[in-house]
């Protein structure tokens, strides 16, 4: 991974064009420190709407933490600090009056490791509804059906929503934790290496649900599987050490980068 | 193996790209096979304004070919096919290369007419190999028919057909390269539409070699057997095993 190091840092973030595109987000020069070591460094990019965007890069390469930035998840972080401007469809992230609450209903997340609660299946979907004060029985059982169904998982639990989510398979589980976020209708769906825990089958199943879910929100998602951007994802973005290295359109990204450093990335030609 | 197995994975993207695939194939397959039966409307009728009307043509089977490209690499970069999918982006490569080659050699019969009418068309239409040369192109034209058709089946069973066939296209090319050499020392005033005659009989062959490459690719897509360095003999044994 050194081997990298020797290549100049071109930076083609901000070339890409998205003219025919709504935008979600906009990162503007967004740096990010970790006490005094610069994690993210002028991060700037327009992330469209409806769409799959993936961020690829070696581990420490600042694709988790710039993610974590889209719901404040790094202000559970106490030595973080920030620069520069998010705008989630033109509200800035990071103002003072932002509702943190409020914003992370918007942009869900979806962890690693699968996360259920240990409660029933149906208790898992409708978890957020609850927390908004939601009691109408027909709203609670209309929305898990549409999340489960969303999540692609309603026809292997219909029968059962009233088991623990803790007896259901990994892939299961991944996709029940779909469900739970998309259950309160965010506006931006985070990944964050959603299948490396899961077997290749599940995780198929997890992408395909990833390539429908895009129709009603925007999605941005981390993975270390370099295939699994290439599969599901319609934009990407290479990170290296903090700084934005190239981000395109997956298509010319996985045939014909633009810069050599992300060509030796993706092809495997790091040593 | 069938069709639909190549529409059954859990990623509907690889469906989809796949289906295309196969569609883009049949599509370019088909404007082939229009582009030669205008080619054999021509030779017959010394017709040169479909001649030229065939030569136009190519372009928009080059394009097909590179439209193919674009899929395959798109399918290879993205979605990582292997196994039956893999050997099916590797047969539509090859497939759409023969097919682009075809339609470079009946660009060379539509030449033939255009160069003849130039010349005396209703008496060079008379030398010998000619009537071969429409007899060979006919053959080739179904040949491309039945390769076309197991393709689109997904099913090598008329590889031996396409076999003899090729066959009786490589005696009749035989008998009419004899037929012009004669004529050659016969007629060496003729020398020019002969050799005319000559250049277009080679093309027609041609068509019927890459008909036979692309049963080949088929074999390869349906059996995961290479068969291209098989001699006649191992080739025949291995198909009447299938």
């Amino acid at each position: 991974m050194a081997g990298l190091k020797k290549f100049s840092m071109e930076s083609s973030s901000n070339k890409l064009k998205l003219e025919n595109e709504e935008i979600a987000i906009e990162v503007k020069d967004w740096n990010l420190y970790y006490g005094s070591k610069q994690a993210l460094k002028g991060i700037s990019m327009k992330l469209p709407e409806n769409r799959v965007t993936a961020f690829i890069g070696p581990s420490g390469c600042g694709k988790s933490t710039l993610l974590r930035c889209f719901n404040r998840m790094n202000d559970l972080i106490d030595s973080v600090s920030v620069e520069g401007e998010i705008l989630l469809h033109d509200e800035d992230v990071y103002s003072k009056h932002m509702d943190v609450s409020a914003l992370r209903r918007r942009v869900g997340m979806v962890f690693q490791k699968p996360n259920p609660f240990p409660k029933s299946i149906f208790e898992n979907v409708c978890y957020g509804l609850r927390l908004q004060n939601v009691r109408d029985k027909q709203v609670l059982n209309e929305t898990v059906e549409w999340a489960l169904r969303g999540a692609n998982l309603w026809e292997e639990v219909k029968d059962r929503l009233d088991d623990n989510a803790l007896s259901l398979s990994g892939g299961q589980q991944q996709r029940l934790c779909i469900a739970r976020a998309i259950a309160i209708k965010p506006e931006v769906l985070l990944l964050d290496e959603p299948t490396s825990a899961l077997d290749p089958i599940s995780t198929l199943a997890v992408e395909e649900l990833i390539f429908e879910l895009k129709k009603e929100f925007t999605i941005l998602i981390v993975t270390h599987n370099m295939q699994q951007a290439a599969r599901v994802s319609d934009y990407t973005a290479f990170m290296y050490m903090g700084d934005m290295v190239e981000y395109t359109d997956t298509d010319s990204l996985f045939t014909n980068p633009k810069l050599k450093q992300t060509e030796d990335y993706i092809s495997g030609r790091y040593g | 193996m069938q069709k639909k197995e190549f529409s059954s994975h859990i990623s509907n993207q690889l469906n989809r790209n796949l289906e295309e695939l196969f569609n883009h194939i049949l599509e370019m397959g088909g404007m082939v096979e229009n582009q030669l039966d205008m080619a054999l409307s021509a030779l017959g009728n010394s017709d040169i304004k479909i001649a030229k009307e065939v030569v136009r043509f190519d372009k928009s089977i080059n394009q097909a070919e590179m439209e193919i490209d674009r899929l395959c690499i798109r399918v290879l970069a993205r979605q990582q096919p292997t196994a039956s999918d893999l050997r099916l982006i590797l047969a539509t490569i090859r497939i759409a290369i023969d097919l682009e080659r075809m339609g470079d050699e009946i660009c060379k019969l539509a030449k033939l007419v255009i160069k003849f009418h130039k010349n005396e068309p209703c008496v060079c239409a008379n030398y010998a190999g000619y009537a071969e040369l429409v007899d060979i192109t006919t053959r080739s034209r179904e040949m491309l028919k039945t390769t076309l058709n197991a393709f689109a089946r997904v099913s090598a069973e008329d590889a031996m057909s396409i076999l003899d066939q090729e066959e009786v296209v490589d005696n009749v090319y035989a008998k009419a390269c004899k037929d012009v050499t004669e004529q050659f020392k016969k007629n060496p005033e003729n020398v020019e539409c002969l050799l005319e005659v000559m250049t277009a009989l080679r093309a027609s062959e041609r068509l019927s070699d890459h008909a036979l490459n692309i049963m080949e690719s088929i074999i390869y897509l349906v059996q995961g057997k290479d068969v291209r360095n098989m001699d006649q003999e191992r080739l025949t044994k291995f198909l009447e095993k299938l």
